[in-house]
């Protein structure tokens, strides 16, 4: 069997792992990217709606272009050829599964007149260039001869690779081929990287094919072979076996022979237990997930955590010291550092919980409804739980059944199956039981496990389960995309980095100047514990999550579910948002938007609650077009919702009939009264070759005997069948004139990207069919020619009503709206168009060319504002012009896109330094949810895999909410810049103590652990109640934030917060600390110096200013008292920090002072825990409070006016003087 | 690799040295010279300004303060004890009785906290009505009581100028911490007693270790500059077959109901504990 795949191209390798610091953590460091990261998640069917892309999801490399083993990937991608259906080609499809070779090149995924197939693309092994990375998971040589059953004479059996052969489409790949390292490689080993980067992680091969140039290069990977993990070899060697399938080419007797089953019986349950205990229950291994001991240690040793361990060592070791040297009370030690590890271990088991819980969210996303599966087992029919499959039963399934594992069917009657959720392809294939095709994946005789049985009948034998199975296969290679840090996991690290650099910087300075000024090694280690706890901030972590997921919960209600509680900010800082546009920008459902008739067009309401339709009805050709648009439709509301409005009710029939017979509701009322009163005689239903739909119907004119003929179709279909047309009601010959102006209208609907439907009718004569007239559908025995043409009627799917609303926000936002769309080129601009993604007055190269009536070439690119790329176009283009495009042009719309060329796209954004935000809801989508800095996945229409791999979900999958969810994003870094700003101030005023203590030698301050009921206990809710803090200005109407340069703690944050401030609120609490111990006694100049006696537990007659004489124990209590005063001054200063921190430009009474109410409640709870602490609990000894007198709560109030009227006067000069140095110096 | 490791070293270092002094924008540490000097001169404005305030503040916290008394005197409501000499360390006596440098240090405490009960040095102080509180509300200028040194007999050191050290009685001077008002109530000695029985003899001086009422109250350093706390001298005299041990004695204020002697956290509160270890 095969082993592992080596690296062919070792160098590349390894200068892939220097410069792939970027993304610590993958495998990268083990040389080539083994940990192919499967473009294909486990997933359930994706979405049922429009999905429409070209999607080569599985994308079998052709086995001979694929050859060349290094580059499996590189190969089909680039061989590959998708052309595009002519316009009003019937399936927009891209070609799924490729089929092994090229030359087999089915063509699959509907009617599409599309060339595909492999190109071997030139230089032989066209993967190879893409080396390293694609090699992944290749067999090695001298291996990889697999005795493969199902190859034989036929090749390749399976695939030759199965990837998902994303973002490897570029042809920008080094042209030199061979095994060697094409020489741009080295020249341009940025870009490599870049591939390679990607490859690396979105890539999934399995091979399971003997590649012709496998044996070629046999000896050259032999040298690489030793290079690579054990591991991943054995993984890929039991896929391969796997992969090795051939039950599709055996006959049904085989098939029980193999499986040691019986058709008809099915298999006996003890045989059935005997299987799945041998290979487990039929169900995807969940991704491996980090243990949770280790997810819990890293809480603890992450962020300040670590300052503070080294805080509580610090005290216990001078516990050991003092213990040990018998002084009086080195329990106190011992105690801070009990407190600091506990207060480490909560905010960790808090830090822990908070990502436990937006894990949990997670985990309900993949949690299904237990699914049943109808199996036959001793002979019978039983309903058993789907993950008690095992490999030999007989289940049947039926239409609307998830498929519950991979299946051989044996007999099928009309099935369909939806395979979208494995390969992006939405139109339901039909299976059979028939062997059509060698490769597993294109044969008709095998449904798959995820997949949907759309309708029909069959039965099969279960040939894979679990993690076996083909979506399991791609499920467990999907190992998890390294996510690159989101914004503000930058950000706090960046400020975890600054606030512990100035934590050790001072606390080493202090330790040396203690030293130097002559303390005691041990005097030193207490000061340098007061300074860290000083310094850091210990519950503004917490604060911060608590804001996050405060934001989350706020946007859930807004309908953007956050699954990773930083995404809340990363959707703040997007600068693109690369969005589709089926369900997201657009309704999802077809609508009529335009009719014409009498020569006119008239435009209908597209919104979602129309209850009415303003057009003029008045026309009898209205009336008889609503005629025909009521009865030639087989459409049908589902029973039971008359209550419903109309547009909400669901409908049985297909998206143009459902919007027709909607349309028709809600003018003309009871569409099937109608109906029963015009008896249906006649019908030939819509198919491909006719092109129309016809049906024969009494009249319900009771005196009119006559047979109403209608018909509708492709409009120059009905037209040809034409020879009147009808004009305010008059039947009208076809003149040449008339039908240019039908020809007119048939283009300009079609021209705004509309599906055109032509409607005509004719009543039967009497005399020639009267009422017994027996209609034949099969001969015709009717006319279907020389009818009279009535109208048309165009039908969108219309957009949604909040978008163009929301786009021009994005806009005015600085953000850049992208659509990527699988849809016709000319409906998605005309639907970007009327949502203002492409903006009115801007226009295309093609536009400024048919408006200058020049050739395309000659128009000057950099006119053109907006672009619509074909997918076609993107796949020949190189990553250079590709980011030509997306710098040059503004609005920009993707069309006739595959989800790989989303993650191009995305790619492609990312290097021009955006933040990218993208949609997407097909299982093809997760590499580029996840390659995206936030990944939004649709809730109703999106796939499980989808959501996977998203970091927010839709819940109405509208685009609008993506634009509020920016908005909130937006916010919550402006506030947390807030809390930080306010949670940092209190620092130097907790820290200033300290430092004065040791240079001063005053008696101390403020105490460690009355400095941790600041951080923890007064501070934290004023700091999470920033957070409710409404705008300061229209946050949408700036740019988005370069990630460079806005940090969320800036130079100016920090000193205006330490140095300004800071220092006030220091001064502050300083003089109410010297009147507290003036008043007992001590005057200022008296407490200079005294450290040494003061803190002597000998000297029980100290003297004080006045000639009293202090026991220690009475100056100790003073000293409390001085911490208590010290510890009221800063609460009393922060409510005033908290009052200024609520805007950061604007006056606070432009903000409004009593806006956000839970800004009073956490200055009430602030002073209430304050009094709590200084009379509650002022008598208990440990915490180091006492009852203090009540003025000493108002000797910092004049400096906390002073502050608030400092900060003032700051925001008026800021205000006034913009740019100016104030303006750059002091605004944060 | 190295190749690759060391460019970006010395690019950064590059950087560095960038922006430590930049040449073509002149900028040192990323500012410009005018905008360190702005930054210098608003440091300094603001932090002035700061400064004056602090200062001004402290002033106009100080004028509110009386310079003969403290505006609270709640946090020592009642007196410690402490003893004269006190050791250098913990409060541990140990000397030997026939090396008189062993207690050089000890003497020379005693005779310097002495100095000031000096009849010379008392000329000024008054015979007080001895039992009484000795009230002087009503008089601008406090008169202090006399302290004859002779009430503390045998520890005067007058006699012995070894305070009994070289004889194996070593004496021990108690006093009570000043505090302003204080008026004890009752008739408050000085008590002590050694742990361990029968090792060692106690004798107080003034007998009985009493403290007599009439110097107190005590109105602060500025109003009553000549005042002398009570002293109680307890002589201890030492067993001789206790010597080498350690003899442990706790002293406490009794006989005053409004003097404390029991607090559980302030150790020092009316009471105090020493030992004494003495070797031949």
């Amino acid at each position: 069997m095969p082993r592992a795949a080596p690296r062919p191209l070792g160098g590349i390798c390894r200068r892939e792992g220097a410069e792939g610091g970027r993304q610590p953590g993958l495998s990268r460091s083990r040389g080539c990217p083994g940990s192919s990261r499967a473009g294909l998640r486990s997933g359930e069917r994706g979405s049922t709606t429009d999905r429409a892309r070209t999607a080569p999801a599985l994308l079998p490399a052709p086995a001979g272009a694929a050859a060349g083993s290094a580059g499996h990937r590189a190969a089909p991608a680039r061989s590959s050829r998708w052309l595009s259906p002519g316009l009003g080609g019937g399936s927009r499809r891209p070609f799924v599964l490729r089929p092994g070779r090229g030359e087999r090149a089915s063509l699959r995924g509907g009617a599409a007149s599309r060339v595909r197939g492999a190109r071997p693309s030139p230089g032989g092994g066209p993967g190879r260039r893409r080396a390293c990375a694609a090699a992944s998971l290749r067999p090695p040589p001298g291996s990889s001869r697999q005795p493969g059953r199902g190859r034989g004479s036929a090749g390749p059996g399976w695939p030759g690779s199965f990837g998902s052969a994303l973002g490897r489409s570029r042809p920008h790949g080094p042209g030199g081929a061979g095994e060697g390292l094409p020489a741009d490689l080295h020249s341009n080993a940025k870009t490599l990287f870049l591939l390679q980067k990607k490859s690396d992680v979105y890539s999934v091969e399995i091979y399971g094919t003997k590649d012709i140039e496998k044996t070629e290069m046999g000896d050259k990977e032999e040298k690489y072979k030793d290079l690579k993990g054990n591991k991943k070899k054995k993984k890929t060697e039991d896929l391969k076996k796997e992969l090795d399938l051939d039950d599709h080419q055996l006959s049904p007797s085989d098939l029980e022979k193999k499986y040691g089953t019986n058709i008809s019986k099915g298999l006996s349950s003890a045989r059935a237990a005997e299987i799945l205990a041998r290979d487990g229950p039929n169900a995807l291994t969940p991704p491996k997930a980090t243990p949770e001991i280790i997810k819990f240690l890293k809480q603890m040793v992450g962020g300040f955590s670590i300052l503070l361990w080294i805080g509580a060592v610090c005290s216990w070791i001078s516990f050991g010291i003092q213990f040990a040297q018998g002084a009086e009370s080195p329990f106190d030690n011992l105690y801070l550092g009990v407190v600091l590890a506990l207060v480490v271990i909560l905010t960790g088991i808090f830090a822990y919980y908070q990502e436990a819980k937006s894990t949990n969210i997670m985990a309900s996303f993949s949690k299904m409804i237990p699914q049943q599966a109808l199996v036959i087992r001793d002979a019978e029919k039983k309903e058993l739980p789907a993950d008690k499959l095992v490999v030999g039963d007989i289940v049947e399934i039926k239409g609307g059944d998830r498929i519950p594992a991979d299946i051989r069917l044996i007999s099928a009657q009309g099935c369909k199956v939806d395979n979208s959720s494995l390969t992006g392809e939405s139109e339901p294939q039909s299976r059979s039981c028939d062997f059509t095709h060698e490769n597993p994946l294109e044969t008709k005789n095998i449904a798959f496990y995820s997949t949907t049985c759309v309708e029909g009948t069959a039965t099969g034998i279960v040939i894979n389960t679990g993690d076996r199975t083909i979506i399991g296969r791609i499920a467990s290679l999907a190992s998890r995309v390294g996510n690159e840090k989101t914004p503000i996991a930058i950000e706090i690290e960046h400020f975890v980095y600054l606030v512990a650099g100035v934590a050790v910087s001072i606390g080493v300075l202090f330790f040396i100047i203690s030293i130097s000024l002559r303390y005691k090694i041990l005097d030193s280690i207490i000061f340098l514990i007061g300074i860290i706890v000083a310094n850091v901030p210990e519950g503004l972590l917490a604060t911060v999550t608590v804001s996050l997921s405060l934001t989350a919960k706020r946007m859930a209600k807004k309908n953007c579910l956050v699954k990773n509680l930083e995404a809340v900010e990363t959707l703040g800082s997007t600068s693109i948002i690369c969005s589709d546009k089926t369900g997201t920008l657009t309704q999802n459902r077809m609508t009529v938007a335009h009719l014409w008739f009498d020569n006119q067009i008239y435009s209908a309401d597209t919104s979602e609650d129309q209850t009415t339709q303003p057009f003029d009805q008045s026309s009898p050709s209205w009336t008889a077009l609503s005629k025909i648009v009521t009865l030639c439709n087989r459409a049908e509301f589902a029973p039971g919702q008359e209550n419903l409005p109309i547009m909400k009710r669901v409908v049985v029939g297909d998206a143009s009939e459902t919007a027709l017979l909607k349309f028709a509701e809600v003018i003309l009322g009871d569409v099937m009264n109608i109906r029963a009163r015009n008896k249906k005689v006649a019908e030939i239903p819509f198919n491909s070759t006719n092109k129309f739909q016809l049906s024969i119907h009494e009249t319900e004119d009771t005196n009119d005997k006559r047979f109403l003929l209608v018909m509708k179709g492709a409009p120059e279909r009905i037209l040809e069948r034409c020879s009147t047309i009808m004009i305010n009601g008059k039947e009208e010959p076809l003149d040449s004139e008339k039908a240019e102006a039908f020809q007119t209208a048939y283009m300009e609907l079609g021209g705004m990207g509309e599906r055109v439907l032509g409607f005509c009718h004719l009543y039967l004569p009497e005399n020639e069919f009267p009422d017994t007239y027996p209609f034949d559908t099969d001969s015709m025995n009717f006319p279907t020619s020389n009818l009279c043409f009535v109208g048309l009627l165009s039908m969108i799917d219309p957009p949604r009503s909040t978008v163009p609303d929301a786009v021009s926000k994005c806009r005015s936002a600085g953000i850049k709206v992208i659509m990527v769309t699988g849809d016709h080129p000319i409906t998605a601009k005309a639907i970007a168009k009327s949502v203002g993604i492409i903006s009115a007055t801007s226009e295309t190269v093609e536009d400024i060319a048919k408006r200058l009536n020049i050739p395309v070439e000659q128009v000057n690119r950099r006119e053109a504002t907006a672009a619509v790329v074909n997918g076609m176009e993107l796949k020949d283009m190189s990553s250079q012009q590709l980011d030509e495009i997306l710098c040059n042009h503004s609005e920009i719309v993707f069309a006739r896109t595959s989800p790989q060329q989303k993650l191009i796209i995305v790619e492609g954004c990312q290097r021009q330094g955006a933040v990218v935000a993208v949609t997407g809801d097909g299982v093809n989508d997760s590499p580029a949810l996840k390659k995206a800095d936030i990944g939004i996945a649709m809730g109703i229409a999106g796939s499980d895999a989808a959501k996977n791999a998203a970091d927010m979900v839709l819940l109405d999958d509208n685009f609008a909410s993506i634009v509020t969810g920016v908005e909130e994003g937006r916010l919550i870094f402006d506030n947390l810049k807030k809390t930080i700003a306010y949670t940092l101030t209190k620092n130097i005023a907790e820290l200033c103590p300290f430092l004065i203590y040791i240079i001063a030698s005053i008696p101390l301050p403020i105490g460690t652990i009355t400095i941790l009921f600041i951080d923890l206990g007064t501070d934290i809710i004023p700091s999470v109640a920033l957070a409710y803090e409404k705008a300061e200005s229209d946050i949408m109407n700036r740019r988005p934030r370069n990630k460079r340069k806005d940090r969320l703690v800036n130079e100016q944050l920090a000193v205006y917060s330490y140095l300004h401030i800071g220092i006030m609120q220091s001064v502050g609490a300083f003089v109410t600390y010297f009147t507290v111990y003036a008043e007992q006694g001590f005057l200022p100049s008296t407490l200079l110096g005294v450290r040494i006696k003061w803190e002597d537990s000998n000297i029980n007659d100290f003297e004080d200013s006045y000639g009293q004489e202090w026991t220690k124990y009475q100056r100790l209590y003073l000293q409390w008292t001085g911490y208590t005063a010290f510890f009221v001054s800063i609460t009393i200063q922060q409510v005033a920090d908290l009052i200024i921190r609520k805007t950061r430009r604007n006056s606070i009474f432009q903000q409004g002072l009593f806006r956000n109410k839970v800004i009073w409640v956490g200055i009430f709870s602030q002073i209430g825990i304050a009094l709590i602490l200084t009379y509650g609990l002022g008598h208990v000894t440990a915490l180091n409070f006492t009852p203090l007198r009540f003025q000493y709560w108002f000797v910092a109030v004049p400096f906390a006016v002073l502050i608030w009227v400092y900060d003032e006067v700051r925001k008026l000069f800021i205000r006034r003087y913009p740019g100016s140095w104030w303006d750059k110096n002091m605004y944060y | 690799m190295s190749k690759e490791a060391k460019k970006p070293f010395r690019q950064s270092m590059a950087e560095w040295r960038q922006f430590v002094y930049n040449p073509n924008s002149g900028e040192f540490l990323g500012r410009t010279a005018k905008s360190w000097g702005l930054i210098f001169l608003f440091y300094l404005v603001f932090y002035g300004f700061l400064a004056a305030l602090f200062t001004f503040t402290m002033w106009v916290m100080l004028q509110t303060l009386s310079s003969d008394i403290p505006k609270y005197r709640d946090r020592i409501s009642s007196p410690g004890l402490m003893i004269s000499p006190k050791p250098d360390s913990a409060l541990e006596f140990s000397f030997n009785r026939s090396d008189a440098q062993s207690y050089a240090e000890y003497v020379s405490t005693l005779r310097k906290f002495l100095e000031s009960y000096d009849d010379s040095k008392q000329s000024q102080n008054i015979n007080c009505t001895p039992g009484r509180i000795f009230d002087q509300n009503d008089v601008a200028v406090k008169k202090a009581c006399r302290f004859n040194l002779s009430e503390l007999g045998q520890c005067s050191g007058k006699e012995d100028k070894t305070f009994g050290y070289s004889k194996g009685t070593p004496c021990v001077l108690v006093k009570m911490n000043r505090i302003i008002g204080l008026k004890p109530e009752g008739e408050p000695h000085i008590q002590c007693a050694s742990k361990e029985e029968g090792r060692v003899e106690i004798n107080y001086f003034p007998p009985e270790g009493l403290i007599d009422l009439m110097y107190f109250p005590y109105y602060g350093k500025s109003l009553h500059a000549h005042y002398l706390q009570p002293l109680v001298a307890v002589q201890l005299a030492i067993n001789s077959n206790s010597t080498k041990e350690e003899i442990a004695i706790e002293c406490k204020i009794l006989g005053s109901p409004n003097l404390k002697n029991e607090d559980d956290r302030d150790k020092f509160l009316g009471r105090i504990a020493f030992k004494v270890q003495m070797t031949e």
